[in-house]
């Protein structure tokens, strides 16, 4: 059986507000004991899952944005909501790594970490209006 | 709100180079202070940019968004191909910045360097 602890940020959708974000991913992560080079990863797939919820998802609207994050077993489980509009995660176009950055089209990139630096990254719709994203990182505490 | 600072110096190695020391966390909220620093610092004149990350202690892709506008701008009259950039080079990223540098292939196209004199000579 596992212990599940969790902590709970809710913030209004800004670029401002990224810094406080991930100083929340370090104080949450540090009180679980996370290694350092996972919660290095925490931070930054957190905060480009953020971030495009506030650039594509609500495209300069204001609302809100909730992170959770727990321990389950040896894994740490983030989930990022939004009441933003539906999201496919499908379309984003993966960048192209093997090309010259002059020959590189912008963008892309971070869902690319988002999917890179996790074990599990899932889309799904809320009911009614909002999106979820589910992250899993295993392996978290050393 | 994080802040971004960015100090411009002046370095003379075989030629001249010009050295933009980012101070701060480099995200999307940030970014864009970089990628401005770096078209004034062309528009002036500059052809050689070497960019010292020692007190960047986050960056995401935002980051090298800016750093990848700030390359095509001053490799923009030269066929790269896969060859690495000949005028922006990086200076000293922390190992947190150094795994995403290579997560998403930059260094395959721009090298990084430890020693700051061999960084300015390199160019």
């Amino acid at each position: 059986m596992s212990t599940k602890q969790g902590f709970d940020l809710s913030f209004e959708a800004s670029l401002e507000n990224l810094h406080e974000v991930r100083d929340y991913i370090d104080q949450a992560g540090n009180s679980f004991g996370v290694d350092s080079d996972v919660l290095a990863d925490l931070r930054l797939v957190v905060d480009e899952a953020v971030t495009n919820v506030i650039l594509h998802g609500y495209q300069g609207r204001s609302g809100q944005v909730e992170v959770h994050m727990e321990r389950d077993g040896d894994a740490v489980v983030i989930l990022i909501r939004d009441q933003a509009g539906s999201f496919d995660a499908s379309q984003v176009d993966t960048p192209h790594l093997d090309t010259a950055l002059a020959d590189r089209p912008f963008g892309g990139m971070g869902m690319f970490l988002i999917r890179k630096m996790t074990d599990e990254a899932e889309f799904r719709s809320l009911p009614g209006e909002g999106n979820e994203l589910r992250i899993v990182k295993r392996q978290a505490f050393g | 709100m994080a802040t971004l600072n960015i100090m411009v110096g002046q370095e003379q190695g075989n030629v001249a180079v010009t050295v933009l020391r980012v101070e701060g966390d480099i995200d999307a909220a940030t970014h864009k202070a970089l990628q401005d620093k770096g078209s004034e610092v062309i528009d002036e004149g500059t052809t050689n940019i070497l960019l010292d990350l020692s007190d960047v202690h986050y960056m995401g892709s935002a980051g090298f968004r800016a750093i990848h506008a700030i390359s095509n701008m001053l490799d923009h009259e030269e066929t790269v191909g896969i060859s690495k950039s000949k005028h922006l080079k990086l200076f000293n990223p922390s190992d947190e910045v150094s795994r995403v540098i290579k997560t998403l292939g930059f260094d395959s196209f721009l090298e990084i360097y430890r020693d700051r004199a061999e960084a300015i000579n390199s160019f």
